[in-house]
């Protein structure tokens, strides 16, 4: 099928502070078909989506629909150009009803200038039968299971005579049902002359829907190509590109045996479906990765371990003793640090001083009974920790707040080393950090692994993890599925197994 | 670098809220003594002093807790509540005639009035502390609610007549000591010191701050945010105990109503010392400066000769202004 583009896209450049987000992107999307878009996380893919549908201004650049230049886009604009997006969150507002949510934004009225409710249930009710969802609009979003809600996200997307449609992750958690109708859905409404975009991590997925795929790497437009003329191993050869520069290396790989003999058992950690039946084990001074994608169950497996949430089954082994805590202070007592994925959130108190932060987890493990401080040893102290790891601040006194991110982290570090934390998990240690503080980060972690601690780390950043480890272990689906060491560990391995390629090449796709 | 910079750093930091209200509160005394002398008498100090016994007490135990996060708008009602049970046993077992047979009673009235009050204090703050945590809402609402519950509790048990110590218990609210110093200004600044020390200097009050600036990162951090925030309630608990011992003391009776102000106007002194409403920030000295700055208003009203009623309108006014101004201190860092 050779149409006319609905959508062309020329030389799109956005920058954000630090980082060239769009790169002179060139992009056309034609009439009926659905189009791919892939690549690693900050290649930019969402970036160019969100600029379609008028969520962000973008620097330089031309973007056409159906022929008509595009001026000043802002979201209003963009639906009424026929630009509909369905996020990869719930955007729903869960308290009122289907009908109202699929026509939030045009609801009918009755002639007096109040809502039409039984007009706007009708409406959906014939909408939805038409796109052949089984619910009904009458019913509160808030009692829709999972799948439902994502189906009517996507109705909603329908109901504004959409020219084009962008699916974001579309079947995140999705089952196996929910797929079929989603599927069958875009393919039906893409033969009536809907162009679909496409953004999936799930490989497989894609060569089944979509008739092109384009890849992005760093914010440029890597290439192209028709589903039939391509292949998975092409698609994430592309997706890595050529190796850039490394930030960093480790100086020596040591092998698994030459390290000293203590070892953390980690065995059989589970929780509901996010967690499943989870084991491994590390070695005193090994740096242990974990990759998958966002939502594999990563950062629930160190919820689990450190006792955040509560766990169905698992173990943790030193040396054959049982460490399992039950909750953080119990893990604090027995050890563990762990560095959470969002600092601001859950790692530090912003508005107190850097010394408070530091010194916290050393007071908790203390003890909770009332006694006294002792102000200047702490101030001392803390000041040490904070020099030792070259937090760059003119003052200890001075409130975490108004560090930049790369110091923020080393503080949260800091905290946990003042507490002597043995087994320090990292959750995305460097997301939102500078190159310069990226570098100094991993050669502390590095220093803690030459000290003898355990190191785990979480990342999405692959080349972080090819760089910085000793052993990765994959995570798909809650599950642990292949762990990879040495020379194995690579960009290309790690997002293999990470798309699960291996699996769908084992189906004959 | 050497402690001498670092404190100086602190210095500069801390400064602000604190420092305006320092400004204010001598700048009132200032105004007040030029409009009548009679201000600055040590008696009208004193006096001064002694009005906010019972709002500094109450407010040192609601700052402690607004720093870790929480509001409690019940200490009002729950002061009313242990001063009528008070009273209420006191004129009980010292109306009845004294016999051989019941002289006992009379003797031991008020040691057991005293005890059951704390012991109540004691019991509402958990209870309160309780469904605060249990409930998972919002603390102003749920001690806005239970607060109605304590008042309602109070006016059952009184049915709405007031109960009168007939001249027992006048040590607390009305003694003396060398010649003029009150008793109730003595307990004033034990609790406001060890206020001080308790958040300054021990590790409780540090988990205090931590959990009022970031629960999340407290938690993950190991501390047991509901352990801390309990016994946060239970200060707060037996505080008002204490207060609503000097209060009923120095009036010398009890109505359901008593110590309805104090809820408010115990926040507002906090907020106008400059603790934060969010939590994690504030010291102890802020909220006595708050307290301070809330009685001398009363009072300077007084002694100027204006009239009394514009009390609220200024305190409310005060609230805007210092707020305002923290806001402003707060973005500019």
């Amino acid at each position: 099928m050779d149409s006319k583009p609905i959508l062309q896209a020329m030389q799109i450049c956005k920058r954000y502070p630090g980082v060239q987000a769009l790169d002179g992107v060139d992009f056309e999307l034609k009439k009926g078909e659905i189009h791919a878009l892939v690549g690693q996380n900050g290649a930019g893919k969402s970036t160019l989506v969100e600029i379609i549908a008028g969520s962000i201004p973008f620097d330089s650049g031309e973007i056409f629909i159906d022929g008509e230049k595009c001026m000043n886009l802002d979201p209003s604009k963009a639906i009424e150009f026929g630009v509909q997006t369905v996020h990869q969150e719930n955007q729903l507002v869960e308290e009122i009803s289907v009908a109202e949510n699929i026509f939030l934004y045009n609801l009918p009225r009755t002639k007096y200038g109040f809502v039409n409710l039984s007009h706007c249930i009708q409406e959906a009710d014939k909408l939805l039968e038409t796109l052949g969802i089984e619910v009904k609009s009458g019913e509160k979003v808030s009692e829709l299971t999972f799948v439902e809600k994502k189906l009517i996200s996507i109705a909603k997307a329908f109901s504004h005579q959409a020219k084009i449609l962008i699916l974001d992750e579309p079947t995140a958690s999705l089952d196996e049902s929910g797929k079929k109708v989603l599927f069958d859905l875009i393919k039906r409404y893409s033969k009536l002359g809907l162009s679909t975009i496409y953004i999936s991590h799930h490989l497989n997925e894609i060569f089944e829907i979509c008739e092109r795929v384009t890849v992005f790497k760093d914010g440029k437009l890597v290439s192209t190509k028709y589903i039939a003329d391509t292949d998975i191993h092409s698609v994430v050869h592309e997706m890595i590109g050529k190796s850039s520069d490394k930030l960093y290396s480790r100086s020596k790989r040591k092998s698994v045996d030459t390290i000293k003999e203590s070892i953390l058992q980690f065995n059989g950690f589970s929780r509901q479906n996010v967690v499943r039946d989870v084991s491994f084990s590390i070695h005193a001074g090994e740096i242990y990765g974990l990759a998958g994608l966002v939502g594999s169950g990563r950062t629930e497996l160190a919820n689990l371990i450190f006792g955040i949430d509560k766990k169905e089954s698992g173990t943790i082994l030193l040396d054959g003793q049982d460490i399992t805590p039950n909750h953080p202070f119990d893990a604090i007592k027995k050890g563990f640090g762990f560095l959470t994925e969002d600092r601001k959130d859950s790692g530090l108190v912003l508005m107190h001083p850097i010394k408070d932060n530091i010194s916290l987890v050393d007071l908790v493990k203390k003890g909770q009974a009332p006694s006294f401080l002792n102000l200047k040893k702490e101030t001392l102290d803390t000041q040490e920790m904070s020099k030792s790891l070259d937090v760059k601040t003119p003052t200890i006194l001075q409130r975490v707040v108004n560090l930049s991110g790369g110091n923020q982290q080393k503080v949260v570090l800091a905290k946990w080393l003042f507490a002597k934390s043995n087994i320090i998990i990292f959750d995305e240690p460097t997301v939102g950090i500078d190159v310069g503080s990226k570098s100094e980060i991993y050669k502390l972690i590095n220093t803690l692994a030459a000290e003898g601690k355990f190191i785990i780390i979480i990342s999405s950043d692959n080349p972080e993890l090819v760089s910085v480890c000793d052993r990765v272990g994959i995570m798909r689906f809650g599950q642990l599925v292949k762990e990879l060491e040495g020379d194995q560990i690579s960009e290309e391995q790690i997002l293999k197994y990470t798309l699960g390629v291996n699996e769908a090449q084992a189906q004959g796709l | 670098m050497n402690m001498e910079k670092l404190a100086k750093g602190k210095r500069k930091i801390t400064l602000n809220q604190s420092l305006l209200l320092v400004f204010v509160i001598i700048g009132l005394i200032i105004i007040a003594t030029i409009v009548n002398p009679r201000f600055i008498r040590v008696g009208n100090l004193v006096n001064i002093l002694q009005q906010i016994s019972v709002l500094g007490i109450i407010a040192s135990g609601v700052g402690m807790l607004l720093i870790a996060g929480q509001i409690d708008i019940s200490v009002g009602s729950q002061v009313s509540l242990m001063g009528i049970i008070m009273a209420l046993i006191i004129e009980k077992s010292t109306k009845i005639p004294p016999t051989a047979a019941n002289a006992w009673m009379s003797a031991w009235a008020e040691p057991f009035a005293v005890i059951v009050t704390i012991l109540l204090g004691a019991f509402l703050g958990l209870f309160t502390g309780f469904v605060v945590i249990k409930s998972k809402a919002s603390s102003f609402i749920v001690t806005l609610a239970l607060g109605s519950v304590y008042k309602g509790i109070a006016l059952l048990i009184s049915k709405g007549a007031s109960f009168s110590l007939f001249g027992n218990f006048e040590l607390l609210g009305r003694g003396q000591l060398f010649n003029g110093m009150p008793v109730s200004i003595l307990f004033l600044v034990l609790v406001v010191a060890l206020t001080y020390v308790l958040l300054k200097y021990t590790r409780y009050g540090r988990f205090l701050y931590s959990i009022g600036g970031n629960r999340k990162a407290a938690f993950v951090s190991g501390i047991n945010t509901t352990m801390v925030t309990m016994r946060g309630f239970i200060t707060v608990g037996l505080l008002n105990a204490l207060a609503a011992l000097i209060l009923i003391s120095r009036v010398g009776t009890a109505l359901a109503t008593t110590a309805d102000a104090y809820s408010l106007d115990a926040l507002a002194a906090i907020v106008v010392g400059g603790v934060s409403i969010t939590g994690g920030k504030g010291t102890a000295m802020s909220v006595f400066l708050g307290v301070l700055l809330i009685g001398l208003v009363g009072n300077a009203l007084v002694v100027m000769n204006i009239n009394p009623y514009l009390r609220g309108v200024a305190i409310g006014a005060i609230i805007i202004i210092s707020v305002t101004f923290g806001e402003m201190s707060e973005t500019k860092r």
